[in-house]
């Protein structure tokens, strides 16, 4: 059944024909078993019994040796376990025996009929004489395969006798047809090696069998030697030009016999490995194009996957490969879309921006001598950040101006500038840019890079929760902008949704990289003016309490942002700043699963580690956290 | 009497299994490659289909999807029947969409529990 096995695999395909015989032995008999009843048919029953454990210990012989887990394996294990099945077949051919032999009347009417059948697949288990059908040009594969089997297609029941027993006794299995049409529904319906077909027969003759194989693509390269008188040559010549590969002349030369159904069965072979192998790479070229037009299906190489050779390696890596990059774009574009609608819908609820601003500069006034400004974009702690036109670059910016208050001493000015040196040379896409710092009428500012977007403050203010979703987006975007500017020796200290800026296409652009730097310089120092700069909800223990912070610190905040993006709260709350400030130095947050359903283990989990009071306690990186959450994506 | 089709190549194992099932009162009906099966499946009103796996033509992994393809055989129950105890063959059946899947040598009594999982109880 050599059809029936799977994929190329020798170990497997002989697995296969040899597992199927006893698969029939062992229903046959638990068939017949059920037949028996009582003590009348104890003897039968034990015989039966006997053929049956026979049988399954011939199949873990078989199982043993030509495990699944297995590719290859040596002729010497083949003929080691041939000799073992000997037993087993024996006991077998011992209780069929003994069965067709007994008197007495049958349970049922094919009892004889079942116990041949039985016999018969016993017989297939080990084969007669194993070599001769196994030529040395392709020893491996034909070993593996078990017997060849030949068609003998001949209208003279003598001649069709006569090649039969010969090549059974060479080590041929043989199946035989008196006529064209019987050798046609044999093709059709069984698997076939090789077909010796006789040109001289009635009805249909053997160029026109010959040509209905040849026009099948299921029998197009089956191998047909032809069997002639050497007195019909100018028909064995149309055969051949019809695609006959080779003929035999009456009356039957063994030796001639023998070479040519070898050197035929040697060619078929070849040519099925040849045509499996341009089958395979048609799948895997496919497969590639389908990975470039980005309309791979996962798992759509699982079949060649399983195979033991190097295609199936080739299969196995490719769809590994393409899965994944596919997941994670498909799942990446996903969330942009979700935040894009978010966005949009946001948008549709946003207040338009103040016009002017009583305390500060005034629209369509020019500051520092180059800034036209436009518009109010907000107002924090720090300051008031304005939209201007940059009239000398003609760009348009954003101006952040500081309050007096925080640039009172040189010490702490001096800090701030070298801060925004460092902050200056990053470049991400995910950092909002920062241009310049300096001073003009007394007041001091910073000009950054102008995105047109929504801060997640204001996303969060409109929608309640962003979800799961949107939150692993914003997450990893944070993470990535993180872990750049950590590499540059950049801490933010003030991470918080209002400095989260989304642009329209959804791409995260953190802003004020090193700004809180100035805060947290004076702000000791100013405590009795009743300065409250930063924002304490998202700072971690170490921050509030004034000890020296690094990267962890930002961490700490991503984990307040990713337990609000979640749940839509913060995971402390205080009536007060102190109560506040107690509860974060002393209680554990509830995990984000707690309070909203749909959040997955592993994900709350990350939240909790950000939380952590100790620094060491937290996840190790901005880069570790980005792995993790993308694994999560 | 509950209707099933057997979709299997090899002559023996039809005959055996086929007799099997009709001793146990099913109704059988036989097809002999994965394409005969489909269409047999999509002619016939079966309340369960037992599909070999190897069968030439077009194999028993393909004609699941074929039946499972098609408005009138989508909900038909169907048990692979395999030769391999494959890892990985299971979730491979029950991904191509079978409901069952069972391995070679057949327990007849591990097949009709399986079956019986799978069928409208007696009289529903």
């Amino acid at each position: 059944m050599s059809h029936s096995a799977p994929g190329s695999n020798p170990v497997a395909a002989l697995r296969h024909d040899l597992r199927t015989p006893v698969n029939h032995i062992v229903g046959y008999a638990e068939m017949l078993l059920e037949d028996l009843e009582g003590d009348r048919d104890a003897d039968r029953r034990k015989a039966l019994e006997a053929a049956l454990a026979a049988a399954r210990d011939a199949l873990k012989l078989i199982s043993l040796v030509l495990a699944p887990t297995r590719d290859a394996v040596e002729p010497a294990e083949v003929s080691g376990l041939y000799r073992k099945l000997e037993d087993p077949q024996r006991r077998i051919l011992d209780a069929v025996h003994a069965l067709l032999a007994a008197a007495g009347e049958v349970p049922s009417p094919t009892f004889a009929e079942d116990l041949r059948k039985i016999e018969a697949a016993a017989a297939r288990l080990v084969p007669a004489e194993p070599g001769p059908a196994a030529p040395a040009a392709a020893s491996g594969v034909a070993a593996a395969r078990g017997k060849a089997r030949v068609l003998v297609v001949d209208d003279e029941a003598g001649n069709r006798d006569l090649l039969a027993r010969r090549l059974q006794r060479e080590g041929y299995s043989v199946v035989s047809a008196a006529g064209g049409r019987e050798a046609l529904e044999v093709v059709a319906r069984e698997p076939v090696d090789v077909v010796l077909l006789d040109v001289m027969m009635p009805d249909l003759d053997g160029l026109a069998v010959l040509q209905r194989l040849k026009a099948e693509p299921a029998s197009r390269d089956l191998p047909v030697i032809m069997i002639s008188a050497l007195d019909d040559l100018s028909a064995i010549a149309s055969c051949i030009e019809a695609g006959a590969l080779d003929y035999l002349p009456k009356p039957f030369e063994p030796v001639i016999l023998r070479a040519r159904l070898a050197a035929s069965l040697a060619e078929k072979r070849l040519r099925d490995q040849e045509r499996d192998l341009v089958r395979a790479l048609g799948v895997v070229t496919a497969a590639a194009t389908a990975v470039e037009a980005a309309a791979y299906q996962g798992g759509q190489l699982a079949d060649l996957a399983q195979r033991p050779d190097a295609v199936g390696r080739l299969a196995r890596v490719m769809d590994r490969m393409a899965t994944e990059v596919g997941a994670r774009e498909a799942s990446l574009r996903n969330r942009l879309d979700r935040l894009r609608t978010e966005i949009g819908v946001a948008r549709q609820t946003r207040e338009v921006v103040v016009q002017s601003d009583e305390d500060g500069l005034g629209a369509g006034e020019t500051f520092a001598g180059r800034y036209r400004i436009e518009a109010v974009l907000g107002r924090g702690g720090m300051g008031t950040v304005y939209r201007a036109r940059d009239t000398e670059l003609d760009e348009t910016v954003a101006i952040k101006t500081l309050r007096p208050e925080l640039v009172v001493d040189d010490e702490s000015r001096e800090r701030f500038k070298d801060e925004i040196r460092l902050t200056r040379r990053i470049t991400h896409r995910n950092v909002v840019r920062t241009h310049d710092f300096g001073e003009a009428k007394g007041i001091w500012y910073i000009t950054m890079e102008f995105v047109e977007g929504l801060t997640v403050r204001q996303l969060l203010d409109a929608r309640g929760t962003l979800g799961v979703e949107s939150a692993l987006a914003i997450g990893s975007q944070l993470a990535e902008s993180l872990g750049v500017a950590h590499a540059t020796g950049v801490i933010h200290r003030d991470i918080k949704p209002q400095n989260l800026l989304l642009d329209p296409e959804g791409v995260l652009k953190v802003m004020d990289f090193g700004v809180a730097r100035l805060a947290t310089g004076t702000a000791a120092r100013h405590t009795q003016a009743g300065l409250i700069v930063g924002t304490p909800a998202y700072m971690s223990p170490e921050q509030l309490t004034g000890e020296e912070v690094d990267a962890r610190s930002d961490l700490y905040s991503v984990g307040v942002v990713l337990f609000e993006l979640l749940t839509g709260r913060l995971p402390l709350e205080g009536a007060t700043v102190m109560a506040l400030f107690a509860k974060v130095l002393s209680e554990d947050p509830p995990r984000p699963g707690s309070v909203v359903t749909g959040v997955p283990p592993a994900l709350d989990d990350l939240v909790a580690q950000l939380l952590a009071k100790r620094p060491e306690d937290r996840v190790g990186s901005a880069t570790i956290l980005l792995e993790r959450l993308q694994a999560l994506a | 009497m509950p209707k099933i089709l057997l979709v299997e190549d090899n002559e023996m194992n039809r005959d055996m299994l086929s007799r099997r099932l009709i001793r146990k009162g099913f109704t059988v009906d036989m097809a002999f490659d994965g394409k005969a099966g489909v269409e047999q499946a999509r002619a016939g009103g079966y309340d369960l289909i037992l599909m070999d796996m190897s069968l030439p033509e077009i194999d028993g992994w393909e004609a699941t999807r074929q039946i499972r393809a098609a408005s009138e055989t989508r909900t038909v129950p169907i048990i692979a029947l395999t030769a391999h105890a494959m890892a990985g063959d299971r979730e491979k059946a029950l991904e191509a969409g079978c409901n069952d899947y069972d391995t070679k040598p057949i327990e007849l009594d591990r097949l009709l529990g399986k079956m019986a999982a799978l069928l409208p109880a007696p009289g529903a």
